[in-house]
């Protein structure tokens, strides 16, 4: 498709001020499998949904890095361009190591990253980077996460998705915004799976796809005194099946109370979902928002138009 | 090469060419036979002209600093309770001559580092100004990072290391001391070749000798400031009087997690009515 | 006349039959359609304020900044493109550093506001580069007083006492004129100044803003600043206070 005269060229401004070439770039991050990122006082997470050409013939793409002991990445768009910012990143923690013998703050990581961006959007012989990052990190200031964009931007937040149908996920962020800050480390994994697992995409009742396996999904978390740890595969397994096992109770109590609420005394009905989440693994915040009567019960089984 | 001023070929390749010159072309140069070279045909010339530097890269290697010129001695260190502290002398002596007597050899870096230096002074403030480049980069991010002692620490060494590689090095003992907000007390030590290490108390130069074996024996790392100071204080007396190159007239700075503190110059009381120096020739039996 | 879309108007390096460079006024038009920044020059001291939409509540709020140091006597701040306008802080920290290290002495504030300018200026020579969309206000006190510069990305650079620029700045270049920043102190003209920028603001859209501010000044001891987040807060209170004051009474005049 050609737009206009002025969408073919990184070195070309439009009337307006605008530069398409960089706008499309940003357009290849949402193509990309959503990653979703959250911070607490201590440690900040990040999730993402890796995607395969084909789910049953090839494997799944990795699209989260490890760059220093105190800095992750995930990555969203063309992997390939994320893979050379990776390597530089990684060249400059430890050029930073090797004179200063201690880790490089993250912003200052992120700002030459980003810089490295905004180059490439002003120079006739190269493009864009077709990606963005979620960056995680902890240094001297405690735990960071980071969004850059194709454009050269960054920006730091408690909380964030991006790539494909991240709006799911950022709503389940922004709803639960305030529980993040406090909560213990398996609860802020939980959180962000939940909230990836929002982007899985339109799905119905008992349909397997569109759900978060130990395959397709990679989680990596920092902190203090924790160094970066990547989790695949079995390491994952556990939190996802922890989810899941936790949607299943809410669905059964939200039924329970649906059926409570329908029969004539309501009061027992409320003791019923109250009594239900205590039995496993649900956490505190779990069983609250569980004993909520109707509202949040089936938050991670409603379908992706409606979330 | 100039045709005209082409040596016979025994004279140039004979044994009084240095080794280093390559081919014989490079021997009988213009200037051995006196004659101006096309470059400098002005009569008071200033710069050297090409034919000269070439010839003598030929005749002898490129030299670096060889010795220092005005130097700082001694530089102290320890550890105490609640931070360091550090002392030096505020000569800058050129040979033996006391020439400068207001140097401040210890630099704030920021409020959690400062650094000492013993050696060349010149290349002590280059390296202040190294120092105070990166304290205005972190100013700049205005991210809530200052550097730790230890991060400078680990800075000048390969500062320091490099220079050593390029065969022109920066002619100091460094000691850097400081608190940092995670690890506490930082003393640390830096030569001209880029040896470093860390320790609870460090000296350098004449220091390393006589002030050492007093920190061995009496630092603790919980004692108190006042202790500390006193200890520090000992220690540059019995350097005072045998140190040639130093004078009464000290700096003390300490390093605290609240900042740093670096004290106005003042002097030690010394005592010189000792017995031993009414006829000092009287107890140095066997010497001359 | 021959502008948008008769084919003059994409390369840097080619002029319109009028004399215009039309990609050099496009770039430009990203630093006049994007947030509004103000620099003011005082008696003891200069600030500078930008307003910026306030995207989500996930972000945090000291992110995304618009003001930056570049060495202890002088700051800047950027409108339009944030990631064009940090590549003129990097040269701006660059070029002072150097001075610094050559010459032992601060760069003077002109010098370094010329070598931006000459710095944007290269952008639009080349047809291989692309002019930056942004500019650089700067703020600084040097022995020749406290300075307002801004230098374009059209590479031209002037001296100001009260500038604005990005979206409503003619307003606020209005506003500025009234005002007598010469005789205010940088404490009383900070109220001032955001309230100009409040005045300003699209009232038909329901955005927050956020004011970023910051001085040097006699106060900060010609260091340059962010202003203090609780005295930042308190001056967008009492500015917001102040607007509504004025307007109610305006109200009961009619």
């Amino acid at each position: 498709m050609f737009r206009n005269q002025y969408d073919t060229d990184v070195t070309t401004w439009s009337p307006q001020g605008r530069i398409f070439q960089v706008e499309y770039a940003m357009e290849a991050v949402k193509q990309g499998g959503c990653a979703v990122g959250i911070r607490n006082k201590t440690h900040a997470v990040i999730a993402a949904l890796k995607l395969s050409q084909d789910a049953d013939l090839s494997s799944y793409q990795k699209k989260v890095f490890k760059i220093d002991n105190h800095v992750g990445i995930a990555v969203s768009g063309l992997i390939a361009d994320g893979r050379i910012l990776c390597r530089y990143m990684r060249n400059e923690c430890l050029n930073h190591k090797f004179v200063y013998e201690s880790p490089l703050p993250v912003s200052r990581l992120i700002r030459d990253v980003a810089d490295r961006h905004q180059v490439a959007t002003a120079r006739s012989w190269k493009r864009p980077f077709g990606v963005g990052l979620l960056c995680i990190g902890h240094d001297q200031t405690g735990p960071h996460l980071f969004q850059t964009c194709p454009s050269g931007n960054y920006w730091e937040y408690y909380a964030i998705a991006m790539g494909s149908r991240s709006q799911a996920s950022k709503t389940y962020l922004e709803k639960k915004l305030e529980d993040f800050e406090s909560c213990d480390l398996d609860a802020l994994v939980k959180h962000a799976l939940r909230a990836l697992e929002e982007s899985c995409g339109t799905r119905k009742k008992d349909d397997k796809d569109g759900k978060l396996t130990k395959d397709n999904c990679t989680v990596a978390l920092v902190g203090e005194g924790n160094p970066l740890l990547v989790l695949d595969g079995e390491d994952v397994a556990q939190y996802v099946d922890a989810i899941h096992a936790e949607q299943e109770e809410q669905a059964v109590a939200a039924t329970a109370a649906a059926a409570a609420e329908m029969s004539i005394d309501g009061s027992q009905g409320r003791d019923a979902t109250a009594d239900m989440p205590d039995a496993p693994t649900g956490g505190a915040e779990e069983g609250a928002a569980a004993a909520g009567e109707d509202a949040p019960a089936s938050e991670g089984q409603q379908p992706m138009e409606e979330g | 090469m100039i045709p005209h001023c082409q040596l016979p070929s025994h004279i140039a390749t004979g044994p009084h060419v240095s080794p280093f010159v390559s081919s014989p072309s490079h021997a009988g140069r213009a200037e051995d036979l006196h004659v101006p070279s096309s470059g400098s045909s002005a009569p008071f010339s200033v710069a050297p002209s090409a034919d000269h530097a070439e010839a003598s890269a030929g005749a002898e290697p490129r030299k670096h600093t060889t010795y220092p010129y005005v130097t700082g001695n001694s530089v102290l260190a320890i550890k105490y309770k609640d931070g360091v502290l550090m002392a030096a002398d505020m000569l800058g002596a050129y040979g033996s001559t006391k020439r400068y007597k207001s140097v401040q050899r210890i630099l704030r870096v920021n409020d959690t580092t400062i650094v000492g230096a013993s050696g060349e002074i010149s290349d002590f403030q280059y390296i202040s100004n190294l120092l105070d480049e990166l304290m205005t980069q972190d100013f700049c991010y205005d991210d809530g990072c200052t550097m730790t002692p230890k991060e400078v620490h680990a800075y000048l060494c390969r500062v320091m290391y490099n220079r050593r590689n390029k065969m022109d090095p920066l002619w100091n003992s460094l000691v850097v001391a400081g608190v940092d907000k995670t690890s506490g007390s930082f003393v640390g030590s830096v030569g001209m070749l880029g040896t470093s290490y860390t320790d609870s108390h460090v000296a350098t130069s004449f220091g390393n000798h006589l002030s050492r074996p007093l920190f061995r024996e009496f630092q603790r790392d919980d004692m108190s400031l006042e202790e500390a100071v006193s200890l520090m204080q000992e220690a540059l007396r019995v350097l005072f009087y045998r140190d040639k190159t130093s004078i009464n007239k000290y700096v003390l700075a300490k390093v605290e997690s609240s900042g740093v503190a670096i004290s106005k110059p003042f002097a030690l009381d010394t005592k010189w009515d000792l017995k031993a120096f009414v006829n000092p020739s009287k107890h140095a039996v066997g010497s001359w | 006349m021959s502008g948008v879309g008769s084919g003059y108007d994409l390369s840097v390096t080619t002029f319109s039959p009028e004399g215009r460079v039309f990609q050099v006024e496009y770039a430009g038009k990203a630093t006049d359609n994007g947030v509004p920044c103000v620099g003011v020059c005082c008696k003891d001291g200069a600030i500078l304020a930008v307003e910026k939409p306030e995207e989500t509540k996930m972000m945090l709020p000291q992110s995304n900044r618009r003001i930056f140091t570049v060495s202890r006597h002088c700051g800047m701040a950027v409108p339009g493109k944030l990631p064009d306008g940090r590549q003129i802080v990097s040269r701006a920290h660059q070029e002072a550093e150097q001075y610094k290290r050559f010459y032992g002495e601060t760069i003077p504030t002109k010098v370094l506001c010329d070598r931006l300018a000459n710095f944007c200026h290269v952008f639009s020579l080349y047809w291989s580069l692309r002019p930056l969309g942004s500019a650089a206000l700067t703020a600084s006190f040097d022995d020749q007083g406290p300075h307002i510069y801004l230098s374009e990305t059209n590479g031209v650079s002037y001296r100001y006492y009260g500038i604005a620029v990005g979206k409503g700045r003619q307003g606020i270049k209005t506003e500025l004129e009234r005002l007598k920043l010469g005789e205010m102190t940088t404490r009383e003209a900070l109220k001032v100044v955001c309230k100009c920028l409040m005045r300003q603001r699209d009232e038909s859209s329901n955005k927050k803003y956020e004011i970023e501010l910051a001085w040097i000044s006699e106060e900060t001891g010609r260091e340059f600043q962010r202003v203090p987040e609780d005295l930042a807060k308190q001056t967008v209170e009492d500015a917001k206070k102040e607007i509504e004051q004025e307007d109610s009474d305006s109200d009961m005049e009619a």
